[in-house]
């Protein structure tokens, strides 16, 4: 082992934690809200096929960048029309919207398939502070995406705690009818939450095809989708938490690939069950403590809500 | 002025509502599909054919369409049994997975075993291996109150990698030139075929169905189960036991899913192999969700739904990519959901009287 993987192991890291901790912000949000969309990963599908496809046609990254939010925000969409203005049951609609996404990806992409990628999204050279060794390499001299993550962590976590319409959205997860007798739109409340949810999907999804692995492939999300669902429960509903999960199942993800240039005989496959294993033993945890304090989960997650049934 | 509409609840489910959400589906995916197809060039009336040929021409088509429905079926099954609880099963996907790991452990050491004796033990173990994962998610539910639909998708990640551990690792077949194959299944291992290529596993789950559909529905056992369902307080003050039924019923809806695993493994795999549960645990929640969880509807679900994955297959012969069968069952997904919730409800605009008595509203 030396000095070099070691610091490619922290930066791959860092990268894989940004595009969990992207899709985890965007559930979380659509989760607060009080809609479970299990639909992460086909929404980040769509979100890296339009971003690759953008990207051949336009040439221009950013574009790319925006084109696979509204993508990924209209995918969502679907969901949250049949689950908040239809009332339909979350699970089985999110599962569909999986399908859908994958399908619609391999459909779009099937002519972009190993074809090079248009354009990439230009790691950012932070002056003298990508020069410093080891920092610099991790945290200095990443894609524009890793600190649009970290940015929009914050951005979440203000607007959630500190806003008017934060509130709302909280209290519309929590309590519908009672949001909604304070005058609030349930509907537009939850629908915006998906939407933007399914934004930050696509812009993970987006960070795959413009920056980690410039090309477009069937299966490029690998699963990663699921992983983010089960962030968001790892790290509580807190966009703080679920930020240091996700450098967490980053790590795991990045340390998947490496076991072997490490030398050490541990199989990757089960490495890789981690973060699934890691969420289960928090999930008990949780559930033990809420015997004491009240459980983190919205408690309005996963019922529809209609005026008439208040 | 245009006037707000909204969902009001009905008196009554529209009669027969359910197979027409279904069929309204259907309208809808061949519409998006026809557009779909037309736009990438090809003829719809003749990709049309082709899909209804395929899945539902001629007995060979049967037997194909059956053998798909058997998975779909049982795994919709396992989800129905939880559903007709409340609960949601989501973890079909890894059951069937350890369901199928733990045949083709007996399958390794029953080698020599007769047949009969061997698909018995399998099947049975293939039970046992997709109740054993329900387990943890089924007592973390009755003691603690873990949402189970979050444990249980969490172990289909699990359950997935542990078989692909075993494939990769301690179950590669020596004499696989290296790749990462489980050895095959001894030759008696095989599920007799009734037709074509047809085998009898559609048997098992036809059986499997109708004792689940008259356990849920005329004993006393199922009739304490759908209580439970409808509402936590009257099972309390009716003195069934919440916790014990829970436990039972996820266990019993993870071993169904197992069950769905073995079947696959000795009637269609032949070995273990990463991709044996292919999405029939999800497509399983879709089809309880589409029979509104009565295990009676479940099998004509399945039928249908298989005949709708194997038409989309077939075409790809024809040049048209596999995506668009896999979009097209999105559709027929999301029109049979939103016309589900519109026979249960109707939309009324801004200003209509609420016709709904108020007791009928929950």
């Amino acid at each position: 082992m030396n000095e070099a993987s070691l610091i490619g192991l922290f930066v791959a890291t860092v990268s894989f934690a940004a595009l969990l901790y992207l899709a985890a912000l965007g559930e979380l949000l659509s989760e607060k809200a009080g809609v479970l969309n299990l639909g992460v990963e086909g929404m980040m599908a769509i979100g890296a096929v339009t971003a690759f496809i953008a990207g051949v046609e336009l040439g221009n990254p950013w574009a790319a960048l925006a084109i696979a939010m509204m993508s990924g925000a209209a995918l969502a969409s679907v969901h949250g029309f049949f689950t908040v203005a239809l009332g339909a049951e979350q699970v089985v609609s999110g599962l569909s919207l999986t399908i859908l996404g994958l399908g619609l990806a391999a459909y779009l992409g099937k002519d972009y398939v190993g074809q090079p990628h248009g354009t990439e999204l230009v790691p950012v050279e932070w002056a003298g502070l990508s020069d410093i060794p080891w920092v610099g390499p991790i945290f200095f001299s990443q894609s524009p995406i890793v600190y649009i993550a970290i940015l929009m962590g914050v951005a979440v976590s203000v607007v959630l705690t500190n806003t008017r319409i934060g509130l709302a959205l909280r209290a519309s997860g929590e309590s519908a009818s009672s949001t909604d007798s304070a005058g609030h739109s349930v509907l537009g409340l939850r629908l915006s939450a998906v939407a933007a949810g399914g934004a930050l999907a696509g812009a993970s999804g987006a960070y795959l095809t413009l920056s980690l692995t410039p090309q477009w492939a069937e299966g490029l999300t690998a699963g990663r989708g699921w992983i983010a669902v089960a962030l968001v429960i790892f790290g509580a509903w807190k966009p703080g938490r679920v930020g240091w999960g996700a450098i967490l199942f980053g790590g795991t993800l990045a340390l998947k690939t490496r076991l072997q240039t490490f030398g050490v005989d541990f199989s990757p496959i089960i490495l890789s069950m981690l973060p699934y294993v890691l969420t289960l033993l928090i999930l008990l945890v949780i559930s033990v403590r809420s015997r004491k304090r009240p459980s983190p989960a919205p408690a309005g997650l996963g019922f529809p809500y209609r005026r008439e049934e208040r | 002025m245009m006037r707000r509409p909204r969902l009001d609840l009905r008196d009554q489910p529209l009669a027969g509502g359910q197979p027409l959400a279904f069929g309204i589906g259907l309208a809808v995916a061949l519409f998006v599909g026809t557009l779909l197809l037309l736009s990438a060039g090809h003829e719809p009336l003749k990709i049309y054919t082709r899909m209804f040929e395929a899945s539902l021409g001629d007995p060979d088509a049967w037997a194909v369409t059956l053998n798909r429905a058997v998975p779909l079926g049982l795994a919709g099954l396992a989800v129905a049994v939880a559903g007709s609880m409340g609960l949601w099963n989501i973890g079909a996907e890894g059951q069937i997975m350890t369901g199928a790991i733990a045949a083709s452990w007996v399958a390794r050491i029953g080698g020599e075993w007769p047949g009969l004796i061997l698909i018995i033990a399998m099947l049975i173990a293939a039970l046992g291996g997709g109740g054993l994962l329900a387990l943890g998610p089924a007592v973390a539910k009755a003691k603690l109150g873990v949402n189970e639909i979050i444990t249980t998708l969490m172990l289909n990640e699990v359950a997935i990698r542990l078989a692909q551990w075993l494939i990769h690792g301690p179950w590669k077949d020596p004499d696989a030139y290296n790749f990462p194959l489980a050895p095959m299944l001894p030759e008696q291992a095989h599920l007799p075929t009734l037709f074509s290529r047809a085998h009898c596993g559609i048997l098992i789950a036809a059986g499997v169905i109708v004792i689940s559909s008259v356990a849920v529905k005329y004993t006393a056992w199922g009739y304490e189960l759908r209580i439970a369902g409808s509402s936590e307080a009257t099972a309390r003050y009716s003195g069934i036991s919440l916790p014990h039924k829970v436990l039972t019923v996820l266990v019993l809806s993870g071993g169904i899913a197992g069950l769905a695993g073995g079947v696959e493994l000795t009637g269609t795999a032949d070995r273990l192999t990463e991709s044996l549960s292919n999405g029939f645990g999800f497509a399983g929640i879709i089809v309880a969700a589409l029979a509104l969880m009565r295990p009676s509807g479940v099998a004509v679900v399945a039928v249908l739904f298989g005949a709708v994955q194997i038409g989309g297959q077939s075409i790809q012969t024809l040049g048209v990519s596999s995506s668009v069968s896999t979009i097209l069952q999105a559709f027929v997904l999301f029109g049979a959901i939103g016309a589900g919730v519109l026979s249960r409800y109707r939309i009324l605009f801004e200003g209509d009287t609420h016709a709904v008595p108020e007791e009928v509203n929950k």
